[in-house]
């Protein structure tokens, strides 16, 4: 019951808050919407933690790694609620873009993630992904500038075809489930699917060419190079709170439903194939990612390209395979999560303030903007992977098991990439901090305490994550490592 | 095996070669409007090989699927499809950028690639060779579309026939998927056609034309 009301409250929300003519309320409703979804995770996280499995009818269930990924979207959710109240200033009140359409959608956006997270069942998994695409797409072209409309159909189009090839990767691995005797009403339930996995062995090729098919769909929603296409377009051209949601959740959720079926093919077929697809995908995504991150002249698309390197480092550490490494790939997910929605709401500060996120024209934010620029500087820090935050301790064990499995190819590759990435924000970051202060075009609006709250919130997230992982996290972490074993 | 499932099985069998007929059409084709209708056509054949399984098999979720990819795929998608072609008022040409000649030359041997490309696994797995043929070429076909097709529209159809393919890849291997997750895929489907619509609108509001090849502010 607790899984239907977490499905229940965003949709509801998403409905009720269109009524809503003045934004002022809708704001209101949207706030305590976000607070009673949080409470109905927390209360979820509470319930798998003391039973271990919940099942709801056929098609909803939640694990340890259903909780810990309950636990990203709720954490995400509440800084991004938080941050919109003083980022509706943007919003102009056109006909599709007012503040109620906005929290309407993103609610909407939110309630597919969330049912992507509790599919029992990896046909309803390929559904509730693919609506996440439908549910975001509009908020991507949400401005309806030429480049927002681009950036959204790009986004809808790419994206539906990765993931029409993920349907095709699921339809093989339920035709191999049927061949090898799994009734075949069932033959997509994950938990029958891991039962059955073993026996599967007789149609192991059926399963490696289901998997690429998974790898390469799903990995174009995680935004894996050579299928990133579309990602630093929607990034950079979506509402900011959008673009930390779609770098800070959805390509997790992505990299969830790949996850799932690695765990499936790793059992049926022995881990080697998928994970060594996995580090090829990661290797690429890394080294092209931090690459083409020297070049950019726009700060969204900047962190977009830096989330891209992200995904790779973490497809790097589930490729790894072992307890160190998955253990440091799912906390990096988490890490990059907090590190990656400071970083764009600092963004949208900077875009308020000097009306362009071109960063040739950004010059003396020091001074401009201290506060902004502490911000970005802490998860510019953070992002490039040193300590004393959290990024640095998943990287780091990341590179141990590398080291540790004598991979040193992989090991040498990623730390070189994580060179690069370092150079090209330092080289970014200072240019926009330092320099003679550029003529403001808008008077300066003044920070709101909830902008501090975020931004503080996210800070002390990373700098706890960095010196010592709580007991209570390292319990969801290690509950949902059992799952993927 | 009686004679009405025997004639079900031809059927069955024969319907890959119409579907290859509708591709090389496709190919052709000069107007979306034919391609729309052809799109249609097509997903009519596959609603017949449902309601031949159907009748064979005497399950009622068949035929509940087959009414499904009749509503949706042969009416309610088409239909809405030319709505927007009415309303949009723009040229009708599918901006190819292969020749008519060269269009049907490729998807001809993209279908002869898709036979090639199913060889080893209809042998192992005891499959219909030619249908699983079929999934593929459509797979192809609809990419093929939509990299040569310069209009948003026929992205849209060149999607439509891509999925058409893993329709029929689930035809040929399995029957068909459990009913719930089905509706749940058509729903997608037709919301994504829906939502496409719409940008389509945004992007003749924006830039004033629908050639998507010329969408290319956003690089790097």
């Amino acid at each position: 019951m607790s899984l239907v009301l977490l499905l229940l409250v965003p949709f509801l929300t998403a409905l009720i808050v269109l009524t809503c003519k003045q934004s002022r309320r809708a704001v209101a409703v949207a706030i305590s919407a976000g607070a009673l979804e949080i409470a109905a995770i927390a209360n979820a996280m509470w319930r798998i933690r003391s039973v271990g499995v919940l099942q709801f009818g056929r098609y909803l269930r939640a694990d340890g790694l259903t909780a810990f990924f309950l636990l990203n979207i709720g954490v995400i959710l509440a800084l991004v609620l938080v941050y919109s109240v003083g980022y509706l200033r943007h919003i102009p009140l056109g006909r599709f873009s007012s503040p109620r359409w906005f929290y309407s959608l993103t609610f909407l956006f939110v309630f597919t993630m969330i049912a992507v997270y509790l599919s029992a069942n990896l046909g309803m998994l390929w559904i509730c992904v693919e609506s996440t695409t439908l549910a975001s797409a509009l908020l991507v072209g949400f401005y309806n500038t030429k480049g927002a409309v681009e950036a959204g159909w790009k986004y809808l189009v790419v994206c539906t075809v990765g993931i029409a090839f993920a349907l095709f990767g699921t339809i093989a691995l339920y035709l191999a489930a049927v061949k090898s005797g799994v009734d075949p009403a069932s033959a997509l339930d994950w938990a029958v699917l891991m039962n059955a996995a073993p026996s599967l062995t007789a149609t192991s090729n059926l399963i490696k060419l289901s998997f690429v098919f998974i790898a390469v769909g799903y990995g174009t929603k995680i935004g894996f190079v050579p299928m990133h296409s579309w990602l630093p377009d929607a990034h950079a051209e979506a509402p900011t709170p959008i673009s930390a949601m779609l770098s800070a959740v959805l390509l997790n959720c992505a990299l969830y439903a790949l996850l799932r079926f690695d765990t499936i093919t790793s059992h049926a077929i022995g881990s080697g194939f998928s994970h060594s697809l996995l580090l090829i995908f990661g290797c690429l995504s890394v080294a092209v990612a931090a690459l083409l991150m020297v070049v950019q002249r726009d700060l969204k698309r900047l962190l977009a390209y830096s989330s891209i390197e992200h995904m790779g480092i973490v497809a790097i550490g589930v490729g790894l395979g072992g307890p160190l490494a998955l253990f440091g790939a799912l906390l990096h997910t988490f890490n990059h999560s907090v590190a990656k929605s400071l970083m764009f709401f600092t963004a949208g500060y900077v875009r308020e303030n000097f009306s362009t996120l071109r960063m040739r024209r950004i010059h003396g934010m020091a001074r401009l903007l201290p506060w902004t620029s502490a911000g970005m500087v802490v998860g510019g820090i953070a992002i490039a992977g040193l300590p004393p935050f959290g990024l640095f301790i998943s990287e780091f064990m990341i590179l141990t098991a590398a080291f540790g499995t004598s991979r040193y190819f992989i090991a040498i590759l990623l730390m070189l990439a994580i060179s690069v990435v370092f150079g090209a924000l330092l080289h970014h970051v200072q240019r926009m901090l330092a320099g003679k202060p550029v003529d403001l075009p808008v008077a300066k609006p003044k920070l709101l305490p909830t902008d501090f709250a975020v931004m503080g919130v996210c800070a002390v997230f990373l700098i706890v994550l960095g010196v010592h992982i709580p007991g209570a996290f390292a319990n969801i972490l290690q509950s949902a490592l059992v799952v993927l074993k | 095996m009686g004679l009405i499932e025997l004639a079900a099985a031809k059927a069955l069998a024969s319907s890959a070669v119409f579907l290859f007929i509708t591709l090389l059409m496709m190919a052709s084709a000069k107007r979306i409007s034919t391609c729309i209708v052809l799109f249609s056509i097509q997903s009519a054949i596959m609603a017949a090989e449902i309601l031949a399984i159907a009748y064979a098999s005497k399950s009622i979720e068949a035929y509940a699927v087959a009414s499904l990819v009749i509503t949706v795929k042969v009416i309610a998608i088409p239909w809405l499809l030319f709505r927007i072609i009415k309303s949009l008022k723009a040229s009708q040409d599918v901006a190819a950028s292969t020749t008519g000649a060269q269009s049907v030359f490729i998807m001809a041997g993209l279908i002869l690639l898709s036979f090639f490309a199913v060889a080893p696994y209809a042998k192992t797995l005891r499959l219909d060779e030619d249908l699983l043929a079929a999934a593929i070429a459509l797979l192809l076909a609809g990419a093929f579309l939509m990299i040569s097709r310069k209009k948003a529209l026929m992205q849209v159809i060149g999607l439509l026939v891509l999925e058409n393919g893993i329709f029929v890849a689930v035809l040929a291997t399995t029957y068909s998927m459990p009913l719930v997750i089905e509706i749940g895929i058509f729903f997608d489907l037709l919301m994504g056609v829906f939502l496409m619509g719409l940008f389509v609108f945004r992007i003749r509001d924006t830039f004033e034309h629908l050639d998507v090849s010329k969408l290319r502010r956003l690089r790097g």
